[in-house]
């Protein structure tokens, strides 16, 4: 599934109008341009270009970033950890506060709580990142001054402190784009579940409600849930290419934004493969998850 | 068509921005100087120490040659990289690793004495081996494609006289040269490059060795780059201890940083935010003319743009005034030539009213030509209405100026239809390959007023004459312009250049744009030039204590 990503975006990239930036520039002329498309090696057909590429990708080796010349492994590796860092808290954030938010929803179900929680979500999902991170950063960094508008660390000081306090606008920005779909997800699947035979066994041996909740509700309510997570994950990276732009955070969206617009082909084609890779792994860790939340599915 | 989403941005942050902004009623044009600011009360002598943030929009190649070194990199590279001279504050070519210069009688070579005593950041000691290294082995080998060579077409090579001597031999005399050697023409170190001169990572995204104020102390991908004092700098030390970039890739961030007291200078790209700007305390904002001119190019190879009659009437067509006012908020000035006021000694003021703004004598010259309004007000000519496309980039304020031109031209019976595109693939459509009827942008240029490359006919079609205009007569006061060598002759030359390009059209011309500069009010000693020029007197900048 990944070479097939692969050799469909290859292929897409280097038929897409324009080329490498070097190239695509006013001030360079017809025999420099010559020059530079021979120096790069795409003068040779692209079915060429694409096994050579293959060849090496087996070995581990993505290619030379055309507008760098460092090669694509080393520019996805520096900012790889960058990404995942950001991605993984907006994703902790999100489930850290969706699935009690869910439950409260569901248990408050048509009262104004739950009225006042679901319109909360509406505006985080209609409300564009790039204008939510501009007001915040209006307002805790130029207003307030009590959190830094860009970057993942000070220039002067480079500590756990530093990086948290960096952290904390992209993230919570970061994490409007799934928070309310986890919402959603967990509000509706307890409802459903509250409806089960079960529960109303439960209550009526007398239980808690409190123990019903947590002992019988939650774990069945999370399975839904959990794939939910699962399928957020490629939206999540999604979402990190403006997050990204805007609090200047030196991570794979912007990355794959500045390839994109430069038409650096050998970059473009080892995101894609990394995203997919980050796909696929994300899907295959849900169903681990499955194992962990319901015994009546294990590992053959 | 889809709005991007830093373009969406840009609303939203107009939209917060106009939520907050005090309304500011300085008028555009004025110039506030920064050491009239009150903040600076007995400190006027410069002290020693402090750090200047500078925000730039992507990671920078730090070799000016690198056909990957974009407008990002200029900055840096002005700071880390001596060329042979550098723009003095009057814009004329001043020296820096040379200390003087002199063209040959016929004319065909310049031979420039350098400057004795300057190391490398490495402390190896800099030659006119990297002068010659420079020149032969990078820029004019044409296989490395490197950025710029086009400016040295003249140059056949360059021979080491003695260690402090270098000849530019030439092909056709070249007036220019020491002008062109100012801009974006470091040297580069001989004894670190020899390898891949234009490839080297660990150079062009690393710690380069270097001879200007400031060395790389650390390159962060996608973060910042961090200079510090060059302790081998052939000049005065410096008084600032750092300097950082940082990569601040959206311009509304960079405007929200500045605001929040994180960035000391930037250019302000979107004028749109200059009342806030104002508003707010410890900045200044101050105005420098620039060496640029925003045109509207008609492909020659379209009949009905051969006429100078059609060009003429939509130059008075356009409300160039207006378009000053809504794009560029007032800070800009007319043009009629492609020479700028900010080249004083060459500018000529007195064409600044040629062409006012008359639909009427528009319409005139239009039916002078042949075209005449049809039964739905459309201009037409032998059956033909007057309908063409242009091209338009998504870049700076190039969609806002298309859609004014577009009325104006619909006023006096023009259709024209826009084609927004897509920066990259626009650059291959209309410049790669000149598949265009008529296409607004601007040109940047050394601040010299020879202007060959953009205008003479042997760069029709291919090389930077973007319309293919083909002129003998133009092409003859170009290479007057070259052959002069002294001022006053060049003044004279360039006088008539003006006097026939404003009647001729090969371009149409736009306008002048200036820079607007956000400056911390404790930031003292940048000179009064365009941020870029002013970044080769960055040894002479200081910060106040406050």
């Amino acid at each position: 599934m990944i070479v097939f990503a692969s050799a469909l975006t290859f292929f897409f990239v280097n038929l897409a109008p324009g080329g490498p930036a070097s190239v695509m520039r006013f001030d360079v002329t017809a025999e420099q341009r010559e020059a530079l498309i021979k120096r790069m090696g795409l003068d040779r057909p692209v079915e060429q270009r694409y096994a050579e590429w293959l060849a090496g990708a087996v070995r581990g080796d993505l290619g030379t970033s055309l507008l760098t010349d460092e090669t694509v492994v080393q520019r996805i590796g520096e900012r790889l950890p960058n990404t995942l860092t950001l991605a993984g808290t907006a994703l902790l954030l999100s489930v850290v506060l969706g699935i009690p938010i869910g439950l409260i929803q569901a248990l408050r179900r048509g009262t104004p709580v739950d009225h006042l929680l679901s319109l909360f979500s509406a505006i985080g999902l209609s409300v564009p990142v790039f204008w939510l991170g501009i007001v915040l950063i209006l307002l805790f960094a130029v207003s307030l001054h009590v959190l830094p508008s860009a970057g993942v660390t000070s220039v002067a000081s480079d500590t756990l402190v530093d990086r948290l306090t960096h952290l904390v606008l992209p993230a919570t920005v970061l994490a409007t784009t799934v928070l309310p779909t986890i919402v959603r997800f967990m509000r509706s699947a307890t409802i459903e579940v509250l409806h089960e035979d079960y529960i109303r066994t439960a209550a009526s041996k007398g239980l808690a409600p409190r123990a019903v909740v947590s002992g019988h509700a939650l774990r069945n309510a999370l399975i839904p849930v959990v794939s939910a997570v699962g399928a957020l994950v490629p939206r999540l990276l999604g979402g990190t290419v403006v997050t990204e732009a805007v609090f200047s955070w030196p991570g794979m969206g912007r990355l794959a934004l500045e390839a994109a617009q430069g038409r650096d082909y050998p970059l473009i084609t080892g995101l894609t493969v990394v995203v997919a890779a980050i796909a696929v792994l994300a899907s295959l860790i849900v169903d681990l998850a499955y194992t962990r939340i319901d015994p009546r599915i294990r590992l053959a | 068509m889809h709005a991007s989403p830093l373009r969406l941005a840009a609303l939203g942050l107009a939209a917060a921005l106009a939520m907050s902004a005090c309304a500011g009623t300085t008028a555009p044009g004025t110039s506030t100087a920064p050491s009239a600011t009150p903040a600076a009360t007995a400190a006027n002598a410069p002290v020693t120490g402090g750090t200047v943030t500078i925000p730039i929009g992507a990671d920078p190649t730090l070799n000016m040659w690198s056909p990957n070194a974009f407008v990002e990199s200029l900055f840096i590279n002005r700071v880390l990289f001596d060329g042979l001279t550098r723009p003095g504050k009057d814009l004329a070519p001043a020296p820096d690793l040379a200390e003087s210069w002199t063209t040959a009688a016929d004319g065909l070579s310049w031979t420039f004495k350098l400057r004795s005593g300057v190391k490398w950041s490495d402390g190896k000691a800099f030659s006119a081996d990297d002068v010659a290294f420079t020149f032969n082995d990078v820029v004019l080998k044409p296989d490395l494609g490197a950025q710029n060579r086009a400016s040295y077409a003249a140059v056949k090579s360059v021979t080491v006289v003695d260690p402090a001597t270098v000849r530019f031999d030439l092909t056709r005399k070249f007036a220019a040269l020491p002008s062109f050697l100012a801009y974006n023409a470091g040297i580069l170190p001989k004894h670190i490059l020899s390898a891949d001169p234009l490839k080297t990572v660990s150079f062009n995204k690393g710690t380069p060795v270097s001879t200007g104020p400031f060395k790389v102390e650390k390159y962060a991908s996608g973060q910042s780059v961090a200079l510090v004092r060059n302790e081998s700098y052939f000049g005065p030390k410096p008084y600032l201890d750092r300097v950082v970039f940082t990569v601040v890739a959206d311009p509304n961030t960079q405007i929200a940083q500045a605001l929040s007291g994180d960035i000391t200078i930037m250019i302000l790209d979107n004028k749109a935010a200059v009342d806030r700007v104002k508003s707010a305390s410890g900045l200044v904002v101050a105005s420098r003319p620039l060496v640029q001119y925003y045109w509207l190019a008609l492909n020659q190879t379209d009949a009905r743009f051969t006429d100078v009659r059609v060009r003429q009437a939509f130059v008075h067509a356009i409300d160039r005034q207006a378009i000053i006012k809504s794009v560029e908020l007032g800070y800009g000035s007319i043009a009629n030539s492609p020479i700028t006021p900010a080249l004083a000694a060459y500018y000529d003021p007195s064409l600044a009213s040629k062409y006012p703004y008359d639909p009427a004598k528009a319409k005139e010259l239009l039916t002078q030509a042949g075209w005449t309004p049809g039964p739905d007000g459309v201009l037409q000519k032998n059956g033909q209405p007057f309908k063409f496309t242009m091209d338009v980039g998504q870049r700076g304020v190039l969609e806002p100026v298309n859609a004014l031109i577009q009325q104006d031209l619909k006023k006096v019976g023009v259709v024209v239809d826009l084609n927004t595109m897509e920066w990259n693939s626009y650059i291959q459509k209309d410049v790669v390959r000149r598949e265009y009827t008529a296409t607004v942008n601007w040109w940047t240029y050394p601040s010299d007023p020879d202007v060959f490359p953009y205008y003479h006919s042997s760069a029709a079609g291919k090389g930077f004459n973007i319309p293919g205009y083909q002129d003998p007569k133009l092409d003859d006061l170009l290479v007057q312009g070259q052959s002069a060598s002294d001022l006053e002759s060049r003044k004279a030359v360039y006088k008539q250049l003006q006097a026939y390009t404003s009647e001729t059209l090969p371009y149409l011309f736009l306008w002048y744009p200036q820079e607007i500069d956000v400056l911390s009010s404790s930031l003292k000693g940048v000179p009064e030039l365009g941020l870029r020029d002013a970044m080769h007197y960055i040894g002479e900048w200081w910060l106040s204590k406050k």
